[in-house]
């Protein structure tokens, strides 16, 4: 039986009987006037005969109390008698329920992410959180994905998986020429749909047949979004080509409408299969075992663990390390669940969710302790109104229930709101993290069951907590003292309120602590230069692929605009390079061998590596330690040359200068000579570690899609037009899919402390200002409370400023306990968040003098109001009154 | 006014009441006005029970499951709700009534002693 027909059943029960007993009045009214009696006398006869109808009526009712309909019937009453209360005390109830909407929301907001990446990571796939994913481990514990051929070995024989499929992502080009985009493609295995059990809401989605032989499948099925996006929704798509990269596609479906691919908050755009990955970016990797650039999914069989599946896993790695073993590298195979999975937002979100969570919580903790608090005020107000209800006989679990009932009144509207306020801020939220993200991000971060539920859940363990306390001790009315209105009832709440006020203060200061440090950090990111000078300089994103280039022809073009870009009297300097510094996420890395090295067993080789054209260094300004830049002499007729970085050249070489004339190579290629050693820069972010780093000739080494890097001392627009002219002088059809400064590109290594500092100081000053409500009211109502004292002193002579500096005192006294556990605590929880610093220490002097003394000045400010009102009595009217 | 309405009553015993009510019921099925008044008649007058009482006994009644309850047209087409009585009220009723003329005669025998004797 659902609730709406217990309140049915209930009504009927006291509509019955009121009605009942009208019938019977109707009755002994109409014999009695049948007979011939006045009406009136009837009436009167009647009423007289029935004895008192009230107490009938209330007994006939307590029949029914005790039953599951009874139990109702009383929290019903409850309920109406909560809302009676809310109705009645209109600002109480605002205030309450506005500090539990924005307690609610900030978690519910936290949530909603937190359900976008590990509830329903993969929207559109059924169950997704249950998925599995197997990788590659490197020694250092950074996740890889496995080869193309490992795939097949290990797809084939493997018994964990219900079915394993996998996917490579990539950046391509969709249509050609200037009409050109950007999009995500996802190729697939031919099992991939099957798999995860997605369908296409128009056409077919990919199958095993559609991933046979290598280059002989130009299939595609687009995604909904991008379906919409660029396609208008347009019902005729199926059978049309589509150019990816250049090469002709035909669309053979559209995906179901929520299916985003298996990459966490990446939006995937088109899907093709995976045996045509030469076509779409040469060289083929389909039989290279030492590209690991398969990401693998699926759910696991029934009762078969993780480890179980990493156990068997195991046997397949040292299988292949038997039969096709690799240089460089151990193959380390692990099987974890998709929210542990190194490959998509997860990796970077989570640990950021479960800060936030933790402040979240905080941050609940802090509204409890006020919304206690006004509990507890209005509570010995009503201790009265508590003490009729228990003479008149109602029992204290009764009375309890009472006003646990009615918080739940106050907390479930804080819920609702708090849930409604979470949708609102999230879409900004997230613009905020996508303007931080290097390309669409889709999570599911929409407010559905599972956020409704975790806010109703919060709401009544908020309930619970904030008034449970307050209750048992207004359930513990002294009886007689209630009633004759004489009771020190303040005396009784006094310390259990200092307590929560200390409390509050407690955890406003480690928050904002924390909003301090991270403040400080981004000062000192937005100063701190990444080892390079990015300001004066273009970040123009070009595609020569798209425009038909191949490995003959781009190498022409590059050497053409490098010439007419030298030429261009409006810039300084001018290089090419095919990832930005400081791009948040690692870009790719190699297997890298240095000659006469033999790396220990748990040695990464994997270093990171850039390719640029010459002068890169001069127009970055990243100063050269030993050797010289790239020149226009070091290509394909030149012997193969590179530039390292001074960590890496450090730990072969001992030093810059040593490392010159030394060799390297990535993988079996052909050897390298260094040529030049560069100072570190920031590759990712600015809080990493130092690491090695290769540069590569661009002119030896062809990639189709970089960068254009150009310095001006004049105006960068300028410089930016003049850069874009000669692209479009080069061939029109060549894409820009990116324009941009440098310093824009980079700004979003420091989106990062943009927005911890954003929420921190926004929590921060929530806090203190709730805390400061807190004390306000403390102070307020021992003053309100001690009027006959204040009264007395003033007469025997005390003067204004004692009685102001007494509670004055003890406002400060209760902010300063508080201050001291915040700050203890701030000294304990700050190392939490060390990831998150950059440029401070985590014990940060100036964060921590500078919260205090604020938490301290509104402390002050907030008893200051009281203290001076205390001040201000009239000695004669108290003590006239008393 | 008629002076007979201001006949002492006599006082019901605790838990007779219920009794009363199952066996009005016995006849059929009645609202709760016709069970006051038929215990009032059928006793002669003497019995008049306080009607705020019925109503409770009523629900107890109905919550124990010995009598069930609807609503339905009297026939000077008023909307009544009737009670009637269920199996388990025709048990209880019986086994009330065995009681009671237990009760009956032992408080008899107790006040006549000479006349239970010969």
């Amino acid at each position: 039986m659902n609730l709406f027909t217990w309140l049915f059943r209930r009504r009927r029960i006291e509509r019955d009987l009121d009605a009942e007993i009208r019938t019977h009045f109707d009755m002994a009214i109409a014999e009695r006037t049948a007979a011939g009696e006045d009406p009136n006398a009837a009436r009167l006869a009647a009423m007289q005969e029935f004895g008192n109808a009230l107490q009938a009526r209330e007994e006939a009712r307590a029949v029914w109390r005790g039953t599951a309909v009874g139990a109702v019937v009383d929290i019903w009453q409850d309920v109406r008698f909560g809302v009676r209360m809310l109705v009645k005390n209109p600002g109480f109830s605002l205030v309450v329920i506005a500090v539990l909407t924005l307690g609610i929301a900030g978690n519910a907001a936290v949530f909603s992410l937190f359900k976008g990446l590990a509830l329903k990571p993969l929207p559109g796939v059924r169950d997704s959180a249950s998925t599995s994913v197997l990788l590659n481990r490197t020694i250092d514990g950074r996740g890889l994905g496995i080869s193309v051929p490992d795939y097949r070995d290990i797809a084939a024989g493997q018994q964990s998986f219900e079915r394993l499929t996998a996917s490579m992502m990539v950046f391509a080009s969709l249509g050609r020429g200037v009409d050109a985009r950007r999009v995500i493609a996802e190729l697939v295995v031919g099992n991939y749909f099957e798999t995860l059990g997605v369908g296409a809401q128009l056409g077919r989605t990919l199958t095993p047949s559609d991933d046979v032989a290598p280059g002989q499948h130009p299939v595609a099925v687009i995604g909904d979004s991008l379906w919409r996006r660029s396609f208008a929704a347009d019902p005729a798509i199926v059978g049309t080509t589509i150019y990816i990269n250049g090469q002709p596609f035909s669309v053979v479906g559209v995906a179901a409408p929520d299916f985003n691919g298996t990459i966490v908050s990446m939006g995937v755009d088109v899907f093709v299969p995976l045996m045509m990955q030469p076509q779409l970016q040469a060289p083929s990797r389909l039989d290279m075992r030492g590209v690991f650039g398969l990401t693998t999914i699926g759910y696991l069989k029934p009762g078969v663990s993780i480890d179980a599946a990493t156990a068997e896993a195991a046997i397949f790695a040292a299988r292949l390390e038997a039969q096709h073993p690799l240089p460089n590298l151990d193959r380390d195979f692990e099987v974890v669940p998709i929210w542990r999975s190194p490959f998509g937002a997860q990796t970077y979100w989570l640990p950021a969710i479960a800060v936030l969570g933790g402040i979240g919580l905080l941050i609940l903790m802090v509204v409890c302790a006020n919304v206690a608090n006004l509990v507890l005020v209005r509570g010995a107000g009503r201790s009265g109104e508590l003490g009729v209800r228990l003479a008149l006989g109602a029992s204290r679990g009764r009375l309890l229930r009472l006003l646990l009932v009615e918080n739940l009144v106050l907390a479930l509207p804080g819920a609702l709101a708090g849930v409604v306020l979470a949708s609102w801020l999230l879409p900004y939220v997230a613009a905020g993290a996508a303007a931080s993200a290097p390309s669409r991000v889709y999570l599911d971060t929409s407010v559905d069951a599972y956020v409704l539920l975790f806010a109703i859940a919060l709401s009544c363990a908020c309930a619970t907590a904030f008034g449970f306390v307050p209750a048992l001790r207004a359930s513990r009315v002294e009886l007689a003292a209630a009633l004759n209105d004489l009771s020190p009832r303040l005396a009784s709440g006094g310390r259990l309120r200092a307590l929560l006020v200390v409390s509050q203060v407690a955890v406003s200061l480690v928050l904002l602590i924390a909003a301090g440090l991270v403040l400080r950090s981004y000062a000192a990111a937005a100063r701190a230069d990444g080892g390079f000078e990015s300001a004066q300089v273009t970040s123009i994103a070009i595609d020569l692929q798209t425009a038909g280039y191949d490995a003959t022809r781009g190498p022409v073009a590059v050497t053409r605009l490098l010439d007419a870009l030298s030429a261009e009297p409006a810039l300084s300097s001018a290089s090419l390079a095919m990832n930005v510094p400081m791009s948040l996420v690692d870009n790719a890395s190699r297997a890298t061998n240095v000659e006469g090295y033999a790396p220990r067993a748990d040695e990464d080789m994997l270093f990171l590596y850039n390719v640029v054209a010459p002068q890169y260094f001069q127009t970055l300004r990243i100063p050269l330690l030993a050797g010289r830049d790239f020149t226009r002499d070091d290509d394909a007729g030149a012997p193969p040359a590179v530039i390292v970085n001074d960590t890496l050249a450090r730990r072969f070489w001992a030093s810059p200068e040593n490392a010159l004339g030394k060799r390297l190579r990535s993988g079996n290629s052909e050897w390298r000579i260094v040529v030049g050693v560069a100072r570190d820069v920031k590759y990712s972010r600015l809080s990493e570690a130092p690491r090695p780093f290769v540069y590569y000739p661009l002119l030896q080494s062809y990639v189709p899609t970089f960068h254009i890097h150009a310095r001006t001392d004049g105006d960068l627009n300028y410089a930016m037009r003049r850069v874009r002219g000669h692209v479009q002088a080069l061939d029109p059809a060549i894409p820009i899919t990116r324009s941009t400064t440098l310093t824009e590109q980079t700004r979003v290594a420091l989106s990062v402390y943009e927005l911890a500092a954003g929420a921190l100081t926004m929590f921060g000053v929530m806090t203190i200002i709730l805390a400061a409500i807190g004390i306000y009211g403390v102070i307020a109502y021992t003053v309100q409370q001690s009027t006959q004292e204040i009264g007395i002193r003033l007469a025997i002579g005390a003067s204004r400023e004692q009685v102001a500096l007494k509670f004055l005192g003890r406002g400060a006294a209760l902010a300063a306990i508080g201050a001291a556990i915040g700050v203890a605590l701030a000294a304990v929880a700050s190392g939490a968040i060390e990831s998150l610093l950059y440029g401070v220490g985590a014990r940060d002097v100036i964060a921590f003098v500078g919260a205090t003394g604020l938490v301290m000045g509104l402390a002050l400010l907030a008893s200051f109001i009281p203290a001076w009102r205390a001040s201000r009595t009239d000695p004669l009217t108290v003590l006239r009154r008393h | 006014m008629e002076p007979k309405r201001y006949r002492p009553r006599l006082e019901i015993l605790q838990g007779t009441l219920d009794m009363l009510i199952l066996q009005t019921l016995q006849w059929g099925p009645q609202h709760g006005y016709a069970i006051g008044q038929t215990i009032r008649t059928e006793s002669a007058e003497s019995l008049r029970i306080e009607t705020g009482s019925l109503y409770p006994a009523l629900h107890r009644l109905e919550k124990q499951g010995l009598v069930k309850s609807d609503w339905r047209l009297t026939e000077q087409n008023q909307r009544a709700k009737f009670y009637r009585l269920t199996p388990k009220g025709k048990k209880q009723l019986v086994h009330e009534r065995g009681r009671w003329s237990q009760l009956v005669s032992a408080i008899g025998t107790i006040l006549n002693p000479k006349r239970s004797r010969s």
